[in-house]
């Protein structure tokens, strides 16, 4: 077994630091062998029933998110590391807030343990690099009392290669690829980063994204160009693009619904730090507004324009009465002026894509963003040679 | 330079230190080994010997000066802390012997080949062997800094699958290889240079060492395991590793332990190596660090005029940058080793050359012109600041006069300081005509010798490991 732990450049563990913490908060009983293991690279475990042992300590260990991991043999290591462009000792960076370097070996140790399939890896790869970028601000979205996890959005080749589903259910259950991608990336940072629950991760609720919030863009219903394209890739290229999301809205109806929701409070976050939040517009929607003539700014212009809050409800707001008045950003005092405040500074700063099934009942999502600095990052996925390019999945 | 920040940073004043980008890892385990992990550095993009100056203001305008500007007044990152290791007695693994060398090998304990698993009683029968407890302290080895302990000598001397009788050779070599004079934290450097091991005294033969045909060649127990010996504790002990504290651009294998004939030295009246280090009279172990080196095949002739002209020729021609230890950094550390066949230094000696006499003659033959010494260590490398002619140095009093005894650029000079700098050794095949020559790594390595002390009860001992 790879341990799947974070270490600094330094040498030290972070899970030193972690038991510290976690003896600090009472919550020894959820991780009560926090820092206890070899101080190795590879652990053997053996019993009658390893993965079960595996299991059983990774969990108190406090490794695991909860659900049951794949154990990371040395030998899935190796398949998974073979998918990847980057040599296994290669350095994506430091994971905060407890700076475990995150090389790629340990990568995909957390990717193995999340339940990858080798092909998966080099888009877990892509978006640990966008979650190290400093705009992801990972420090602050680890330990923020605010619910936001990282959103994956996957666009190109890889995504219909590697059955990244775009369509039915694409935020649900049932699909190995958006379940696992995102959950690496959690174990990443919770193994990696450090980002316990409770000890340095202050949610106060959480949310259900935080064990996996990964999708594909459905590219190729509507003229418009994808997502990647409009951020200046060319359509064979794939990318990941990592977004933060404080949630996920469900929206029906059409577009005077999607503004309703993200002209009220739940945008609040966003106005404040001037964030990029993200639609989900719903494929039929897509077609529709596409067949109108609308192009994707035309759909972000009409989203900035009407998805505008009350400026007496932002008045009234919670956070109003709890940030200073400079805080807020000059566009937003601006616009509370004039009655109405829109949710971003300018159209460009909401990220739409079009994703989930065709249906006449049209379905789209509102994540609004939080925390500083505004975001939106791409990473492009390199695909081993042999599939580089290619169009369809085996 | 990273050693020199750290004693700066101590003294409390801030640091900045250029890393060129390919150093970046080892700057950062270096300064962790230095106990100073947020020693700040300062990025220089590529490698500044290959840049233009235009590309090198270029890169440091847009990268490096903000880095320093950021290194000399921001507070440095507070990391660190002990870093926990297992116990010297802990039991790390149980398993069979795959498992076991499995187990090593992916947590980067082992070479590569197949270890003795350093059981706790493989590791109590090499303890008997040394009078000093197993917790003894040898020294504190950079990088990782860790201590260097008569534990865990045993615990690598079994692995490197050298015998419990080895012992007192293993704890001399590691006193050597902490003594600040051979320079060990230098090992990683990236011309990537190897150690010899020369073992001197009456263990050569009590052990069984190879001091005859193949004496450079593995398959000879003693000399084999020895040698791998010093770099499994180079990687365990030290903490050199591949791709981290190790930068040696290429590299190659560690050496077998070269053994003396000593037979052949007193029979022409020869001092050993260890003597020639000051350790007279008895078991020694002499370790020095070499660049390279090659054969020297089939010396012909029969008197020193005509021997001696070939054999300076051939330690000429394996020596060019080297030459900055010479003169540059180090002055005069700069160490090759020549190494004889008995049968070439009896014929030397039967001429009434001694080995001072021959060392003078040899001192007078290895010289190369003035301008050929200079390009070496200036227009070509870069290797000493400044470019600085020989004529200039020994006119600041740097080094000998003998680099300048006259202004011609063409005049001959010296490769080393001092006749005695050029080391004579003799082994291999007896009565082959062969010689060797070895270039060496001055300052970055430089010629150690320790006294092998046998336990008390030595004599007993040993009848009892060969009654087994």
């Amino acid at each position: 077994m790879l341990l799947p732990a974070g270490q600094r450049a330094s040498g030290e563990w972070i899970d030193d630091t972690l038991r510290a913490r976690v003896e600090e908060k009472g919550l020894l009983a959820r991780t009560p062998l926090a820092g206890e293991f070899p101080r190795q690279r590879v652990e053997v475990i053996r019993g009658a029933d390893p993965t079960a042992e595996v299991n059983r300590l990774y969990r108190l260990r406090g490794w695991t998110d909860g659900l049951p991991i794949v154990p990371p043999t040395l030998g899935r290591l190796d398949e998974m590391l073979a998918q990847g462009p980057l040599d296994r000792r290669a350095v994506l960076g430091e994971v905060e807030p407890l700076g475990g370097v995150a090389s790629v070996e340990k990568i995909a140790a957390n990717a193995v343990m999340a339940g990858c399939l080798p092909e998966h890896f080099p888009v877990v790869l892509a978006a640990v690099q966008a979650i190290l970028d400093p705009e992801f601000n990972l420090r602050g979205v680890q330990t923020t009392d605010e619910n936001v996890a990282p959103l994956l959005v996957v666009n190109g080749p890889a995504a219909r290669r590697l059955g990244i589903n775009a369509s039915w259910g694409a935020l649900g259950p049932g699909w190995t690829a958006n379940a696992t991608i995102g959950r690496a990336v959690r174990l990443v940072m919770n193994n990696v980063g450090g980002g316990w629950p409770g000890a340095v991760s202050f949610a106060g609720l959480g949310q259900p994204a935080r064990y996996s919030l990964c999708l594909a863009e459905r590219e190729g219903d509507t003229p418009w160009p994808s997502l990647h394209v409009e951020l200046g890739y060319r359509p064979e290229q794939s990318t990941v693009t990592v977004l933060r999301a404080e949630t996920v809205i469900n929206v029906t109806g059409g577009l005077d619904e999607l503004a309703s929701v993200i002209g009220s409070a739940a945008s609040l976050f966003g106005i404040l730090h001037s964030g990029k939040p993200t639609v989900i517009l719903s494929p039929f929607t897509a077609r529709r507004l596409a067949g109108d003539g609308w192009t994707r700014a035309d759909v972000r212009r009409e989203l900035y324009t009407r998805g505008r809050l009350p400026a007496e409800t932002w008045r009234r707001s919670w956070i109003h009465a709890t940030v200073r008045a400079t805080d807020w950003p000059d566009w937003a005092r601006a616009a509370a002026e004039s009655g109405f405040i829109p949710a971003v500074r300018e159209p460009d700063d909401l990220t739409l894509i079009v994703a989930g099934a065709d249906l006449p009942i049209p379905q789209h999502a509102y994540c609004p963003s939080w925390g500083h600095p505004p975001c939106r990052v791409t990473r492009e996925v390199v695909l081993p040679p042999a599939v580089r390019g290619t169009m369809t999945g085996p | 330079m990273l050693r020199a920040s750290a004693v700066v940073e101590r003294a409390g004043v801030p640091t900045a230190s250029l890393v060129c980008e390919g150093f970046r890892g080892q700057a950062a385990t270096t300064a962790t080994g230095l106990g100073l992990p947020g020693l700040p550095t300062a990025l220089v993009p590529g490698h500044v010997d290959v840049q233009t100056v235009d590309e090198l203001r270029r890169n440091l305008a847009a990268v490096t000066v903000d880095a320093v500007i950021r290194n000399l007044t921001e507070a440095p990152a507070r990391v660190g802390g002990d870093v926990v290791e297992p116990a010297p007695a802990d039991i790390v693994f149980e398993g069979n012997l795959d498992e076991v060398n499995r187990f090593f090998y992916e947590n980067d304990w082992s070479d590569g080949l197949p270890i003795v698993p350093p059981t706790p009683e493989r590791v109590a029968e090499f303890l008997r062997w040394s009078d000093r407890p197993g917790e003894t302290e040898l020294g504190v080895l950079l990088p990782d800094q860790r201590r260097a302990t008569v534990w865990n000598v045993a615990v690598n001397g079994v692995m490197a699958g050298c015998r419990p009788e080895y012992m007192p050779i293993l704890v001399a070599l590691v006193e050597a290889m902490a003594d600040p004079r051979y320079g060990v934290e230098h090992s990683g450097n990236t011309p990537g240079a190897e150690t010899l091991i020369i073992l001197n005294g009456p263990l050569i033969k009590e052990l069984g060492f190879n001091y005859e045909q193949g004496a450079l060649r593995d398959g000879i127990q003693a000399n084999t395991t020895i040698g791998r010996f010093w770099r499994l504790y180079l990687r365990n002990v030290a903490g050199f590793l591949h791709h981290r504290t190790d930068k040696g651009t290429f590299g190659n294998t560690w050496r077998v332990v070269l053994a003396e004939n000593e037979d052949a030295l007193r029979r022409i009246g020869w001092t050993t190596i260890a003597e020639d280090q000051g350790v007279p009279g008895g078991n020694a172990v002499t370790i020095s660090r070499y660049t390279g080196g090659g054969v020297i095949a089939s010396v012909f002739g029969n008197t020193p005029d005509q021997m001696l002209p070939y054999l300076a020729d051939s330690m000429l021609r394996k020596v060019g940058w080297e030459l900055m230890f010479t003169v540059g950094m180090g002055v005069g550390s700069q160490r090759p080793l020549l190494l004889l066949s008995p049968i070439l230094a009896e014929t030397l000696a039967k001429s009434g050359l001694d080995k001072a006499a021959l060392q003078q003659r040899l001192f007078e033959l290895c010289r190369i012109p003035a301008w050929q010494f200079e390009r070496y260590i200036g227009d070509w490398t870069n290797l000493v600041p400044g470019r600085p002619t020989l004529a200039s140095l020994v006119k600041a009093g740097l080094i000998p006069p003998v680099f300048a005894e006259s202004e011609d650029p063409e005049r001959l000079v010296p490769i080393v300081c001092r006749a005695e700098d050029l080391m004579v050794a003799v082994s291999g095949d007896p009565l082959r005509t062969n010689a060797y020559a070895f270039a060496h790594n001055g300052i970055l390595g430089y010629p150690t010798t320790k006294p092998i002390r046998l336990p008390a009860e030595w004599s007993r001992l040993l009848r009892e490991a060969r009654g087994r």
